[in-house]
């Protein structure tokens, strides 16, 4: 069985910087880190194989090259292959530009079944999935909380969700997008002490657009439909303090404090 | 001529699919038409406020099957090409969104809070971004109509006209077998969760004898107790419901910390609380540096004023 | 030997109740905080001992020795179990560990000579909390103190926060008993002070378990006066700055009971509502009425004499608020594994380390600057800083703290966080002549540097050992380097 995982590394939300001019994200040297709800997936993924060796893990990622480290380390994992989809046009593409990119890959690669997280940290969107089975022509399904091991292997996949107000078991045949979410508590494997400089360079490819060959019309900020025109930074002022007795009149005043925030 | 929104309707969300009408009006002011559009709908009659409704019958069709909804709504936009697709963020809206984006090669704007209506006619939707620290502006430059999710709530329906829509007939035309099933659906119990509450009510060593009372004053005000370990430790709470560094972390907006002295560790476990108001006999203490309103006094004392206060407000509205 | 055979061995000498093969306890005691984290999460890959023992007086746990000694079982001796260097933690298959809970009665508190007499597995708070009563204090107040119990406390060389006062342990063990491997128990008399010839009170005091089995203790105790306790805090420019003030306060021959300045990393730790994001410099002046008013006025001139670097005084109850929140409780050391389990973090560690005045400032920023240029996870650092804590007149400690976020599995962590960071600490502080242990002890994973440590004298280290045991069979591993045993160092 060959599983793809699509992952995402999320600018450390808490460091990010904006370039306020281009409006566009500087995802260059700020520290980044793999978006929880993939970690999850690939958690699934490798837990999986460990039960079920001849299973064959793919990570599939685009984005700039700063993320080469670490997706070597996600082979460090014990990922089988990585590969990342980066060129320069590429960048600025939105949701939209952004699935096209990455189904024009996979339109080509081998698989079984893909999974994704059900949210990027960065964004929130939880578009690309859904854009992605679009694109692919899958079933696809969000906010999975567990998956059924030996249903995925019988190509019918069981899978428990989490939707608001149930929790729903679907079956679904593969191939199709599985996206997981958090509360999965699937576990992402960390790297092994020992294994910390093994050299996994003969299992990780890079793509750009000379092979992948997406219309350039499409890609980047001009092949995206949706543009941020503008940002508008939340400022955080400094707080005021007011110190007062538990009477009537501190009860006014909280009272007040309580309506003015539309806690009441 | 008049505007023509999409809004996808989920019977369930009823309400709050109403509400985004206040996006299309933030969008085109009273120029424009709504359209919902409803599938195996148990009541008809219910569904108010649209000038028109689009109702499908067709037991084919179920409510999780994506491919063929997005086929539905895309065969519409063929039919009355809609200058604008508004969907709810629900679970089915967050996956259905951006399928029928695709389907129809336009933008998509997910989780809008804000509408800015450009005279040049451009419109500009806002979205959080980065965990909220950022606000984004965005258009859609593209061919199609201008597509959003919103979240429930967000938007209020401020006119709530019971208009009654005039129902238009649709039908899918071509389905096709996704092989896809829905096994079990079951409710989720309402055990909640204070990581998940928007105000919390917390209480700590100076309202050991009292912690009972704190309920009161949580449901009043909609949110959910809370404890310090001093409260755990003397068995009045559960520890689910312990915030600190060995216990939940928690992000409520309103934190009501009540007899708490804001060691680190249990600082440790607010995250981007937006208000906190400390009640301490000791001003002194460290949690009271992190509050917007420090009150001087008897934690249970408090409560009991407070949560009357709140009642008598809310019988007197 | 096997390990039915050492149970069958330790049935003949104990009643079945004194003897714990309880699976649960025996993990417990396989490894103490130094491996928390692989502790809490069920991984730890060392052998477990193969029983606890709790004897019940010195004849007893020198039936034991004589036993393990014959045998070749390691002994590991246990008290309040909070220890954080490793030297509760086993190396060896077969191994016992002797547990002092049922020595735990206070022999004797003689309020007119100063002194009282307490059993090895006594708590120091029980003994503390006696002493209060009648107006008396042991002046030993670590922040294990709810915890530890004294033969823990002597055998590490442990010091209090009070230490600038009362002074550590060592300055307070009048007489102990304590039982060596070959089973014979000495006693050494509780007298003033003598000159009979070198003070063999230090064989036992810091030995770690690794020479003899400590029983009891004679501490000298004192009058408390807490009404006249005087607070004193500042927010200073730099830890240097803090350093400098505290060596004209002793050098000026004062003693404040709690002399301290933290770097703003670690203030943060402590004093997040007003330390402003600046070092932190505070004082306790503790006594009779007039020595208090006198060290008050040291304090004063000594900040007035730095004042370029004094940023502003802070309200002295704040102060006085913090030190009564300070100590570890056994609730706190069982929340932190309960974190450890369920949150993936937990409160991160340190390293003690001391030297002379001149120095000591300079290790601090080698230290740092190595760390965060050096080491490999260093982006994992939330927190690293320190304090200095203890003072002499002739120079200071420096308490490194650090924590990070977890970024591997709790198998690793101790070798790519933990124990990295200690290595750069203790290598920069030893290169600079300062002594790479203040008072935790060596335990099992500093013993790589025991040698370097002592240097020339390490050959009268070596010689106790060889002494006093010779089979090696006292907790091995701790103080001494074992080539066997590296395995479980790296
Ligand atoms: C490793 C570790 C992990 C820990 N994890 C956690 C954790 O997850 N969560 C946690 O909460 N703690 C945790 N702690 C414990 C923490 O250090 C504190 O001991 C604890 O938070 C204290 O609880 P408290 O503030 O409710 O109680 P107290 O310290 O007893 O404080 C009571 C406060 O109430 C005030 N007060 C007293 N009477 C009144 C009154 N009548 N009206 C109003 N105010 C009054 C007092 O002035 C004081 O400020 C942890 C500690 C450690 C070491
Ligand atoms: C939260 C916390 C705060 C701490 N704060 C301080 C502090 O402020 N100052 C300080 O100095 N230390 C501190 N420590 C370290 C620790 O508390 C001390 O080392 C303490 O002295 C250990 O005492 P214990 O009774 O817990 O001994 P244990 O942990 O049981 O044993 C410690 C060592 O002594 C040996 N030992 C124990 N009993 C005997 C005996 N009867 N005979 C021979 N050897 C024996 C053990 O084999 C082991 O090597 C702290 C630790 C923690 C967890």
């Amino acid at each position: 069985m060959k599983i793809i995982c699509l992952v995402k590394f999320t600018p450390d939300v808490d460091q990010f910087q904006y370039d306020y001019e281009k409006n566009i994200l500087i995802r260059e040297n700020v520290k980044l880190v793999i978006n929880p709800d993939d970690a999850c997936a690939l958690g699934f993924a490798l837990g999986l194989k460990k039960k079920t060796p001849e299973v064959v893990i793919e990570a599939v990622t685009m984005g700039p090259l700063n993320v080469t480290a670490m997706m070597a380390d996600i082979l460090r994992r014990k990922v089988d292959l990585a590969t990342i989809l980066s060129d320069r046009q590429y960048v600025g593409s939105d949701t939209y530009a952004t699935s096209r990119i990455i189904g024009k890959y996979l339109e080509t690669a081998d698989y079984d079944v893909i999974l994704t997280g059900s949210h990027s940290r960065d964004g929130d969107t939880a578009q690309i999935p859904g854009q992605l089975a679009e694109y692919l022509k899958l079933n696809q399904i969000s906010q999975i909380r567990k998956i059924d091991q030996p249903s995925m292997l019988n190509k019918r996949a069981l899978v428990e969700v989490d939707s608001e107000k149930y929790l729903e078991t679907y079956e679904i045949p593969l191939p199709a997008i599985l996206s997981v979410g958090r509360e999965s508590n699937y576990r992402l494997p960390f790297v092994r002490y020992d294994d910390l400089d093994l050299d996994v360079s003969d299992r990780l490819r890079i793509i750009d657009n000379d092979s992948l060959a997406v219309d350039s019309k499409k890609i980047g900020l001009k092949g995206s439909p949706t543009k941020v025109i503008k940002s508008y930074p939340i400022d955080y002022q400094k707080k005021e303090q007011v110190i007062v007795k538990n009477d009537d009149q501190g009860i006014d005043m909280v009272m007040a404090f309580l309506e003015k925030e539309g806690y009441l | 001529m008049k505007k023509k929104c999409l809004f996808f309707y989920e019977e369930d969300q009823g309400n709050y699919v109403k509400d985004l009408l206040e996006v299309a009006r933030q969008m085109y002011g009273e120029n424009f038409e709504s359209y919902a559009l409803v599938i195996n709908p148990l009541d008809v009659n219910v569904i108010s406020g649209f000038d028109y409704l689009l109702a499908v019958k067709d037991q084919r069709l179920k409510d999780y099957d994506l491919i063929n909804i997005t086929s539905l709504m895309a065969e519409c936009q063929q039919v009355y090409q809609f200058d604008a697709v508004i969907v709810l963020a629900t679970q089915l809206g967050r996956m259905l969104s951006p399928r029928l984006a695709m389907r129809l090669h336009v933008g998509l704007v997910a989780d809008i809070t804000a509408i800015k209506s450009h005279p040049d006619g451009t419109i500009e939707m806002i979205r959080p971004a980065f965990e909220g620290k950022l606000l984004a502006g965005i258009i859609n430059d593209g061919d199609g109509p201008t597509m959003m999710s919103v979240r429930p709530g967000v938007f209020l329906d401020q006119q709530s006209t019971a208009k009654i829509p005039e129902v238009l007939a649709c039908q899918l035309q071509t389905i096709e077998d996704t092989g896809m099933r829905r096994i079990s659906q079951i409710r989720k119990p309402d055990s909640r969760d204070i990581r998940e509450s928007r105000v919390l009510v917390a209480g700590g060593g100076g309202v050991l004898k009292d912690f009972d009372q704190l309920d009161q004053l949580a449901q009043a005000l909609g949110g959910m107790t809370a404890a310090s370990r001093r409260i755990v430790d003397s068995n009045k709470a559960d520890r689910t419901i312990q915030v600190g560094q060995s216990g939940k972390t928690v992000h409520p907006e309103l934190y009501i910390a009540l007899g708490i002295y804001g060691a680190l560790q249990h600082v440790a476990g607010l995250n981007k609380v937006k208000h906190l108001i400390a009640v301490n006999t000791n001003i002194k203490a460290p949690i009271c540096s992190l509050a917007d309103i420090v009150v001087e006094g008897d934690a249970a004392e408090f409560v009991r004023k407070l949560t009357t206060r709140i009642n008598e407000n809310k019988q007197a509205e | 030997m096997t390990k039915e055979i050492v149970l069958e061995g330790l049935k003949k000498l104990l009643t079945n109740e004194q003897i714990n093969v309880d699976a649960d306890d025996l993990y417990d005691a396989t490894a103490d905080r130094y491996k928390k984290y692989a502790k809490a999460k069920k991984v730890l890959d060392n052998p477990s001992p193969c029983a606890i023992v709790y004897p019940k007086n010195s004849s007893e746990v020198s039936d034991l020795l004589m036993f393990c000694n014959q045998n070749q079982v390691n002994v590991i001796p246990r008290s309040g179990k909070t220890a954080t260097e490793g030297g509760l933690e086993n190396w060896k298959e077969l191994a016992v560990v002797i547990d002092g809970k049922n020595l735990n009665e206070i022999v004797n508190i003689d309020t007119y000579n100063m002194q009282a007499t307490i059993q090895a597995g006594v708590a120091l708070q029980d003994l503390e909390d006696e002493l209060r009563k009648v107006g008396y204090t042991t002046g030993h107040s670590p922040q294990s103190k709810p915890v530890a119990q004294y033969g823990g406390l002597v055998a590490t060389r442990s010091i209090g926060q009070l230490s600038t006062l009362y002074g550590g342990i060592e300055d307070m063990v009048v007489g102990l008993e304590c039982v060596f491997p070959n089973g014979h128990i000495s006693r050494i008399k509780n007298v003033p002070r003598r000159a009979g010839g070198p003070d063999i009170r230090h064989i036992a005091i810091g030995n770690e378990g690794t020479l003899c089995y400590i029983t009891e203790v004679t501490i000298k105790i004192f009058k408390h006066f807490p009404e006249n306790n005087k607070f004193y805090g500042y927010l200073i420019k730099d830890i240097d700055t803090g350093i400098k003030v505290l060596r004209e306060v002793f050098t000026n021959s004062y003693r404040p009971s709690v002399a301290r300045a933290y770097s703003e990393e670690d203030a943060r730790q402590h004093f997040y509502h007003f330390h402003k994001d600046k070092c932190v410099l505070i004082f306790m002046a503790e006594g009779p009425q007039a020595i208090v008013e006198a060290t008050g006025a040291g304090i004063e001139e000594a900040v007035e004499k730095f004042q370029e670097g004094i940023i502003e005084q802070v309200d002295s109850s704040l102060i006085e608020d913090w030190f009564n929140h300070l100590n570890w409780s056994q609730q706190d050391i069982d929340d932190e594994v309960e974190e450890m389990i369920n949150n993936d973090s937990h409160s991160g560690y340190t390293t003690e380390i001391s030297a002379d005045w001149a120095t000591v400032s300079q290790i601090y920023d080698n230290v740092i600057k190595r760390i965060r240029s050096e080491f490999r996870f260093a982006d994992d650092l939330t927190m690293l800083g320190g304090h200095s804590s203890h003072s002499y007149l002739n120079g200071t400690n420096m308490y490194f703290v650090y924590q990070y976020t977890i970024n591997c599995e709790p198998e690793d962590e101790f070798r790519m966080y933990h124990h990295p960071l200690q290595t750069i600490i203790v290598e920069e502080t030893l290169k600079l002549g300062g002594s790479m242990c203040h008072h935790h002890g060596i335990g099992k994973y500093r013993n790589q540097w025991t040698r370097q440590e002592h240097g020339s004298a390490y050959y009268m280290l070596e010689t106790l050992k060889e002494a006093f045991d010779p089979k090696g069979i006292m907790s091995y591993g701790n103080i001494y380097y074992q080539e066997d045993a590296a395995k479980y160092q790296q």
